[in-house]
Parts: structure tokens; sequence; C-alpha cells
């Protein structure tokens, strides 16, 4: 897909090492856009089972801005519902056949393929995204899920809890590209690979951060390889736990915690999924730098996450099995102050109380002790027989 | 006679797809079709009541706030009429109002400049009017950036946007100073000077005509302006007609007062009706004939069996059920507010729209705009009355049982939820948005919905491009990502029904 003109480009705006991901918008950045002026990259931007959040979180990033992104990688999204110009048959007649990104927003229903369809087979009947997902992501150099629902089902796979209406406990049957919850496969088979060789690149959250998407597509198309955690989420945005850099941290370790969401303390009490949450939104911010979730008294309510809802459902209570190693939340707030004294700090105390891991094994602070439930799912188990490696490949 | 299949229809939110007949040039027969159903309530029955903000709050990323505050003030209703909860502080009203002005302002830019707009663009429509061409127009990038700021604004209260959490029931989880305040209205203000003056509007109005551009007047203002004006030339009055008949849930409560800027009620056979919320709550009922749910599952959202989805079921064709009011279909959003209301700012509606009250594609554009800026004017006045050091946040119960009824008047129109608490576990939720009155399907009557009417009888110049079609149906502001799961299901178990507390149902006890 990469022109010749490209690849000089990519040469000259290559100084980072593979693996590597552009997680900040800087002047480097800003000029290997600069000198992308030649050919043009096909994007084709699906919705399946989606609220549109995602699209309306990436207009909102800033740096760069998502029309910044399109016009000076000269990407040319030949289909996006909320945003194209044409429509019907002219809007489907304009999507490339072999696109050279292809985002999926919202999650696939395969289990009730007509609960979200578009545009019409042959014979006159609604095409589902299902098929529109299998024909189109073998011919994409990448494919990215874009956000929770895209990446592992999400909110319409959460569960059906009374067994209502015999539809099961995943309504519509409701999938990611490349993963069921924490769980493969997906809509597509665990080793699926798009031409780039890279799998589904998934961007959870509800919604991602605007950035995620923007700078993995500046990674992707100046020539680096991102390097994915086990769920196939791009590390620097991915690594970070939310518990660590909360405005609230120190509540927690002297064991002050809100008795309701906006009361001051920490919100663990009150269902915070900061813990077992990982995304460097508590330094990035949203809305170009103005806030966060936790920041204006709303506890984390885990939407990075893979199993997203129901793993830390329900929301407004305290996630359960915090007590992985006998140590009660409370008594490590307490036990967090008096490590502070004598010396042994934060890390210590997490290991302690099992949120997350400090010690940099590279496995995305994605331990098991992490983890509110003691399922190990495929994803975990592959990730354990790696001893840290995070790729599922 | 030709058949024209229009899927997908774009440029507004969700999956939507236009079925039509058309003789001698003439549409003859129309079907608005729902392509998506997720399950949002059966999802949502089982969990805890404070759980359904956080989870139908997400239903739709672009109506966001109103889902949450639409929930929110459903278990809050439940946990009143159950005697379990006095009630949201004051300055949490004003906030949620204050926050969902800017959201309407935010909704109202996207609407008008990204999904509406093109279609009266040169690239679109080779109007010559280049400054909404998608992606590339200065206008369309002007808006791009000024909603950002919009969002910059309600992420101050949010925390981030979109999908803010601070929004819960019991009030709002947030504790901004005054500082924050200040940033919120100067965000607003830098807004409002690119939208620029409301008075200006007769001046920039002959600007457009005579192709003048004064960005003292306001960018955004000139190309509101032209598209209402380019809108008319192409005849967008004679397009998309309704029935006159509206309804509105209401909202902006003047905080001194206690009046609502937008009234509550409905505007049928020419005039105005006032209604309290337990009068709008009998009223409506939902039919499922045409819908991709059982036969058995319509009527009142309060009462009737719910709906059980039914995909393959014969003679459906939509994931959208059918709402009417007391058997009639009511057209709703920011020209049905301002009809109830008697608003119509510089008789713009009265002289380029055929009347006031006259429900067609240009005249739903009008409103938008005319509505953009009432709320521009109001939202700062709110942001003045809010003291952010008053409380507000209230202790919200776990274990209630009880039944309530949130109404919400969100930019697209009026949104209702309903729930069933029953010891702390919901047992019964359902939602009524805005987009499912204005194009749902037909119910069993054979009464098609508000935008299948107004697509019958319309001409159909070219059928390759039916672009008064799109136009008339983006005027309505679609949006279906939450009204395609209208779907309340209540199961094997037994609800009781609390009777309403006095009070609970009326205007003045939740409001």
């Amino acid at each position: 897909m990469i022109d010749r003109s490209r690849r000089n480009f990519l040469k000259l705006a290559g100084t980072m090492a593979t693996g590597a991901v552009v997680s900040r918008y800087t002047t480097e950045v800003a000029s290997a856009y600069e000198q992308a002026t030649e050919g043009d990259l096909e994007v084709v931007w699906l919705q399946g089972q989606s609220c549109s959040g995602c699209t309306i979180s990436m207009l909102q990033g800033q740096y760069p801005t998502l029309e910044e992104t399109l016009g000076e990688f000269r990407m040319e999204v030949t289909f996006h519902p909320t945003l194209m110009p044409e429509q019907g048959e002219a809007a489907i007649e304009s999507m490339s056949t072999s696109p050279d990104v292809l985002v999926l927003e919202g999650s696939v229903p395969t289990e009730m393929p007509s609960a979200a369809t578009l545009g019409k087979r042959p014979d006159g009947t609604s095409k589902p995204l299902v098929d529109w997902v299998t024909e189109l992501a073998p011919e994409a150099e990448y494919v990215i899920g874009l956000g929770n629902c895209a990446s592992f089902g999400g909110w319409p796979a959460a569960e059906n809890k009374n067994r209502l209406h015999d539809v099961g406990e995943n309504v519509t049957g409701a999938k990611g590209l490349q993963f069921e919850q924490r769980e493969q496969p997906g809509v597509l088979g665990p080793d699926f690979t798009a031409g780039s060789g890279l799998p589904v690149i998934n961007l959870g959250g509800c919604p991602p951060h605007p950035d995620y998407m923007l700078l993995t597509i500046a990674t992707v198309l100046n020539g680096h390889t991102p390097e994915l955690d086990r769920y196939n989420r791009p590390k620097p945005f991915y690594e970070p736990l939310v518990h660590d850099n909360c405005k609230w941290r120190g509540y927690f370790d002297r064991g002050e915690f809100a008795d309701k969401p906006g009361d001051e303390g920490c919100l663990y009490k009150v269902g915070c999924a900061g813990p077992y949450t990982h995304c460097d939104d508590q330094t990035r911010l949203w809305n170009d730098g103005t806030s966060v979730c936790l920041n204006v008294g709303a506890p984390c309510i885990g939407c990075m996450e893979p199993g997203f809802w129901d793993r830390f459902q329900p929301l407004d209570q305290e996630v359960e099995q915090q007590n992985v190693f006998g140590v009660d939340v409370e008594t490590a707030g307490l036990a967090a102050v008096g490590a502070g004294v004598v010396g042994i700090g934060v890390h210590a105390t997490r290991k302690l109380t099992g949120y997350g891991t400090s010690d940099g094994n590279g496995d995305g602070g994605q331990s098991e002790a992490g983890d509110p439930d003691h399922s190990t799912s495929d994803a975990d188990r592959r990730s354990g027989a790696e001893a840290g490696g995070d790729k599922t490949e | 006679m030709v058949e024209i299949s229009i899927d997908p229809t774009t440029r507004i939110e969700g999956h939507h797809g236009m079925e039509l007949e058309v003789e001698e040039g003439r549409i003859t027969e129309a079907r608005s079709t729902m392509k998506m159903f997720r399950g949002a309530e059966i999802i949502t029955v089982g969990r805890s009541p404070r759980d359904a903000a956080q989870l139908t709050g997400k239903v739709c990323g672009v109506c966001f706030i109103c889902h949450r505050i639409g929930s929110s003030r459903a278990t809050e209703d439940a946990a009143m009429n159950a005697g379990a909860f006095d009630g949201v502080p004051e300055h949490a009203k004003i906030l949620r109002d204050a926050t969902e002005g800017i959201f309407f302002l935010w909704n109202h830019a996207i609407h008008l400049f990204a999904l509406v707009g093109p279609d009266y663009s040169d690239a679109v429509a080779d109007t010559g009017f280049d400054r909404l061409d998608p992606l590339e127009g200065d206008g369309y990038l002007g808006a791009l950036e000024n909603q950002r700021k919009l969002m910059q604004a309600l992420a101050e209260f949010g925390g981030r946007a979109p999908h803010p959490l601070a929004f819960v029931p019991g009030g709002v989880a947030t504790n901004p100073d005054a500082a924050t305040v200040e940033t919120v209205k100067s965000r607003v203000r830098e807004v409002s000077n690119w939208l620029g003056p409301t008075e200006a509007v007769p001046d920039v109005l002959e600007n457009v005509q005579n192709g003048a551009f004064d960005p003292d007047l306001g960018e955004g203002l000139h190309d509101i302006v032209s598209i209402l004006v380019a809108a008319a030339q192409e005849g967008a009055a004679d397009l998309g007609s309704g029935p006159n008949r509206y309804y509105s849930n209401g909202l902006f409560r003047d905080p001194d007062s206690g009046d609502r800027i937008f009234k509550r009620g409905v505007y049928r056979d020419g005039s105005a009706e006032p209604m309290t919320k337990e009068e709008i709550v009998e009223g409506i009922a939902e039919d499922t004939e045409y819908s991709y749910y059982t036969d058995d599952s319509a009527g009142s959202p309060t009462e009737a069996k719910p709906p059980e989805p039914d995909p393959e079921k014969d003679g459906a064709y939509s994931w959208g059920k059918a709402p009417r009011f007391e058997g009639e279909t009511m057209e709703v959003g920011p020209l049905a507010r301002l009809a109830i209301s008697g608003y119509d700012p510089f008789d713009l509606r009265a002289t380029l729209g055929g009347g006031p009250a006259e429900s067609n594609t240009l005249n739903r554009l009008v409103a938008r705009a005319q509505e953009a800026l009432i709320v521009r004017d109001r939202v700062l006045g709110l942001l003045d009355a809010f003291d952010p050091s008053a409380p507000l946040m209230a202790d919200f119960p776990d274990d209630y049982t009880g039944t309530g009824v949130g109404l919400w008047e969100p930019s697209r129109g009026t949104l209702s939820h309903y729930v069933d608490v029953e010891g702390g576990t919901i047992e019964r939720y359902q939602i009524i948005t805005p987009t499912l009155w204005n194009i749902g399907p037909r119910d069993g009557e054979g009464n098609p919905s508000i935008i299948e009417g107004a697509i019958v009888g319309d001409e159909v110049a070219d059928i390759e491009d039916p672009i008064d079609v799109m136009r008339t149906i983006r005027s309505f502001d679609p949006c279906l990502a939450c009204s395609v799961h209208v779907d309340s299901p209540e199961g094997s178990y037994e609800t009781v029904l609390e009777p309403a507390s006095p009070g609970g149902m009326t205007d003045v006890g939740d409001d």
C-alpha cells in the first residue's frame, strides 16, 4: 500500500525505533505530516452496533485533529456513515474494497445478524455487518477496532441478567473484531492478520481518547509497528494504571474514602475500577487537557478494559475481589501510610494489595492479581505462557 | 411505479434506510427503516438503578448527556415515589439545565454544519455555497473547531465529552469551583462570538442575500443564515410537510419563577395545550404492528407487556416502535418546542416558512437556528444563577421499591425513561426517544410516522439522486442509536406496581 514517495517520507520521519508508538503529538509528527503529500490512503469506517460516540470522540482530537490527520496524511475517507456527502447506493459504491485502513466502530451481532445491517445484498435483502467485516478485513492493510464494542463486544455484549426473551446471555451475540470480552475469537479468527501482518489493533474505551486513534494512525503510517499488549492494544496508551495516576491516590493511601460520588476522598468504595483499568487518560486528560472522569468526582467505570460492564458491575459498588491477598482495601490504605513512613513506598503497597503490577515485567500491569475476577481467559493463558509477552501472535 | 431504496441514508446518527415508491414523479409510499438493535432495556434489567444511568447514558454517543439525565430522573422519580428520596438539590437541577443548554448548542452546530448543512453546499448540490463543503469548507472547519470548545466546556463539569460520567442519580457528582464556572462561561462566550449577536440576524440575512460577509456580525450566523436562504431557494418550505401536531416535555426552568422557557405540552388543531407530567404519561402508547417485536408487545410504556424481539416477523420493517400520543403521531424537536411555546424570533418561520407552526423541511432548519440563538442567550444566564458552592449531590438510596418516569427534552425532542425497581434491582425498563416519534414505522391503524407522512406527496425530480428526500430526512436530525432498541422486557417475574405518591407524577414533584 505504501508507494515510493511515501517510503521516502517514512525514511525521513523514521527516527523512531520499530515497536514504538507515537504517543504524543510532537514537532516530529507535525513535520512528518507535512511531508506526507503524495498518494491517497483510503479509509473505510464502518459502524456496527454503535452509538457513534467514538466518531464524536474523534472529532474532539486536538493534537492532531481529525481533519488534520485526514488532510495531511491525504487520507480519503471513502466511507463514513456520519460524515460522508453521499448516501444510498452512491455511498456504497464510493467505498474502497481494499482499504488501507479499515475502522470499525460498534460491535458485530453474530447471533442476530439483522441487528446491524448496511446496504443491500445482490438479492435485495439487507446486508449484515458481519458480512461486511469478514469481506473487507482480509483486504485491508490495517484494521482498527475503535472503542470497546468493536474491540471486545462492549456494551451490546453486556449480560442479559434475567435471561429475558430466550435470546441468551449475549442478546444479539455481539462480538468485537477479534475478541469477545476477554476471550478470542471475535468475528475474526485468533490468527487473523491484516495485510500489514498486524492483528486487529484494539483501541478500547467507551469512548477511547481521540489521541489513541489519531496517533495510532500516525504510528502505522509512519511505518512503525506498534507494540501491542495481550489484548492487542498499543502499549503506551494502555499500560499505565488509572489508580497510579489518580488525583485521589493520596486519599487511598491514607484510607480516606468517599461515601458517594462527588464527595472528597478515594472513590474505591463507590465502585471505582481505577485499580484494574489501564489507560493514560489521568495524565493525558480529555478535551484538550480539560479534565478526566476521576478529576470531577466520577468513579472510573473500567471502560478501557475488555469485559467492561459485567467485569466491574455493579458499577456503583466496590469492585469485588480486591481482597486478593487477604488484605481489605481499608487496611491496605492504612498499611500504605505505614509503608510510606518506613520508606517502602507505594509500589510495595500495591504488591501487598495486588492492584496491578509495578515491576515493569512488560505485561502492561495486567497480572492476574490485577484482575477483579479469577477466571483465566485464553488470552491470559497465552500471555502467561509467553513470560510477559503481550502480543497474541 | 418506481421503487427507490436509500440505504444507508448517511449524515445522520445511526443505521437507517428509506424505501420509497414513486409514481409519475411523486412519492406515493414511504417506509422508514431503523436497521439496528442492541437490546438496551434487556441489558438494563436485573441491574442497580444507579447503573441504569451509566448504561442507558451510553445508548447514544451523540446525545450522551440527555440519556444520563433522563435515566437519572426516572430512577430518582421511582425513589421519590417509594418515599426513599427527597429530590435533587436545586443547584444540581440548574447545572443539569445549563449543561443540557451547552449540549443543545453543540448538537445544533454539528447538525447544521456537518450533517444537514452540506445538503445545501456546493460540493453536494452545486449551490455555489462552498463554505460547508464537508471537511473542506471554511465554515465546516470553523464549526468543527467551535464544537470542540463546547465539548471542553462540557468536560469541565463532566470529566470528559462525549460520555461524561459525572451525571448520576442524586444530582451531579462534580465539585466545580468558581474558576471552573468562569472557564465554562468563557468557552461558551468564545463560541457565542463565533456565532454572532442575535440582533444581527436581519443584517446578516441582508448580507447573505447580497453575497456579503461581515465576520463582525458572526461567521457562524452568516453560515447558518446561508443554509436557511439556500434551503428557501431550493424550495424546502414546500417539502416534508407534517400534520402540525407537536409534543414537548419542556425544558430550561427559570430558577426564579420555576416556569420553563420551553413549555411542556402539545400543539394540535392550531393551538398549544400546556400539560402536566401525568397527562403526558397517560397519553403515550406504543404500537408494534410493523416493528420487529411481537404483536402483543404494544401499549403504554408504564403498563403494557414489554416488547419481545421478533427479527423474522412478517410485515415488519423497522427495529423502531411506533409511539403515539392519544392515538396520533406527534412531531418533536426544535420546531415542536418553538411552536408550543409560541416563539418565532424575527418572524422567520412566518415569512420564510409559510407560518410559525407550519411543519416543513425549511421550518425545521429555521427553528433549529432560532433555537440555537435562544438557548445561547439562556445558557449564560443559567451559569450565572448556578452556585458552585451549593450542594450538588443528595444521598441516593440503594434499596427501594417503586416505579418512576423521567421526562426530559434533549435537542432532538422528547425523551422519556420508565423504570420499575424492586428491592433495589431494576425489573423493567423502557425508553422512548425523540427519533422514534419522528421516524419510527407506521402503526396498526395504517397511520404513517411523521417522516413517512412528510415524504409522501413530495416530488422526486431525479430518482438517481433523490436529494430533496435526503434534505427532509436530515431536517429531523434523526439519531438512531437510541431508537432501535426500544424494548423493555419484564420477563417471568411479577412486578408490583406501586401507586404514584402525591406529587410524584405531577409537574411540580420532580422537576
